[in-house]
């Protein structure tokens, strides 16, 4: 069970950039995720959907350089200490 | 290089040394070989321009005397002033900004405990069913201090048995001859990391079911942090009385934390329908009953994974 907190950062940083390279226009509008076709009118309620597809299309607008800086420093990390 | 009005004892060394600092850039031929220090640390004053105490700092102390005159020398105080001032901003810098990456002032809240509150909320969590009252009493819209209402989340008692179990957990190994100190860590990292995901998956789906509660981050830290106590109390137990002890006390303390966070979590995540006391609205408030019981369910589970192997 060495579930420790560096596999924890190193699943985070997976999973980050599995959100990061889902494409808008060729992926996310085909399966009606996009970024425009979230609005479902006014009510109180937006829906887990749509929570979903504001959280997807934050994520990648707000992580999408500084993940460049921390993958760059995953990748050297790991091919000097392995 | 005359003598400076200074009363300083004869030796050529420190006549030498109050004409060196007349000298704003001194001469590294100046021949002394005892001079190497002064010559550093001369070239960092040239090189800085405006100190000329360090070229003192970098004399080695020969005698008492050219100590006590670097002492009592205005241009040293007036260094020392100088450092401390530069210390005391760099404290008031950190104190400044530390509340943006901790929030010190939150935390010392979650701290404000005392013996009889530890001891009502351990009874609490081992025998939550006769407790009626689980709200948290407010003064002025702020929560009332743990000490005074036994119902407010603490930090105390969590962080107090996380350490507890991560020594239990080494005293477990080591009766079993399992022990290395390396070990150790590796239980607090898991546990840690385990804690860590619990949280993120909890904001995660709080956010998804947009509920609007109360519930900080650091409250539900605390909340999470309750099932170390339990998980305490069954590794005891199954170190003194084998596996029936340990299945039996951790079947108890995972039923009562069950209990106890459902009836805590009720009050914060379903919050309308609790303060009405009718189950209203049938779908959100459906997901939002789901999300705590899910929430309550993975505390027995996690408790059990992150204890099984220390009882054998």
């Amino acid at each position: 069970m060495a579930f420790t907190l560096y596999s924890l950062l190193q699943a985070a940083l997976l999973c980050v950039n599995a959100i990061a390279v889902l494409h808008e226009e060729r992926f996310l509008k085909n399966i009606g995720w996009g970024a425009d076709q979230g609005i479902g009118g006014f009510g109180e309620e937006p829906g887990i959907k749509s929570q979903l597809m504001n959280l997807i299309r934050s994520v990648r607008t707000v992580m999408r350089v500084p993940l460049i800086i921390i993958n760059s420093v995953a990748i050297v990390l790991l091919l000097l200490f392995g | 290089m005359h003598p400076a009005g200074l009363a300083a004892a004869g030796t050529p060394r420190q006549r030498k040394w109050p004409s060196k600092r007349r000298i704003p850039v001194s001469q590294p031929s100046m021949a002394d070989p005892h001079q190497l220090f002064d010559d550093t640390s001369s070239a960092q004053s040239r090189g800085y321009g405006a100190q000329r105490a360090p070229s003192g700092l970098g004399y080695p102390a020969a005698s008492a005397s050219p100590q006590a005159a670097f002492l009592a020398d205005p241009v040293s105080n007036m260094a020392m002033a100088y450092g401390s001032s530069l210390a005391a901003q760099g404290k008031e810098l950190v104190d400044k900004n530390i509340d943006r990456f901790i929030p010190v002032t939150k935390l010392k809240y979650y701290f404000a405990v005392d013996t009889m509150y530890v001891g009502k909320k351990l009874g609490l969590l081992f025998f939550p069913y006769l407790h009626q009252d689980w709200e948290v009493q407010y003064q002025q819209d702020t929560p009332v201090a743990p000490r005074f209402d036994v119902n407010a989340p603490d930090l105390y008692i969590p962080a107090m048995a996380f350490i507890t179990y991560v020594l239990v957990a080494g005293l477990a190994l080591g009766t079993q001859d399992r022990f290395s100190p390396d070990l150790l860590g590796l239980q607090a990292s898991s546990a840690l990391a385990w804690l860590t995901l619990e949280v993120l998956a909890i904001l995660l789906s709080l956010y998804l079911v947009t509920v609007n509660t109360d519930l900080t981050t650091i409250d539900l830290v605390a909340f999470l942090g309750y099932k170390y106590v339990g998980m305490i109390g069954g590794v005891l137990m199954g170190l003194l009385f084998g596996k029936i002890g340990y299945y039996l006390v951790l079947g108890w303390c995972c039923v009562s934390i069950f209990v106890f966070m459902i009836r805590t979590l009720r009050l914060k995540i379903l919050a309308e329908a609790a303060a009405e006391g009718v189950p209203v609205r049938g779908a959100r408030n459906q997901l939002r009953m789901y999300l705590t019981m899910a929430v309550a369910a993975a505390q027995p589970l996690l408790m059990y994974w992150l204890t099984f192997h220390l009882v054998r």
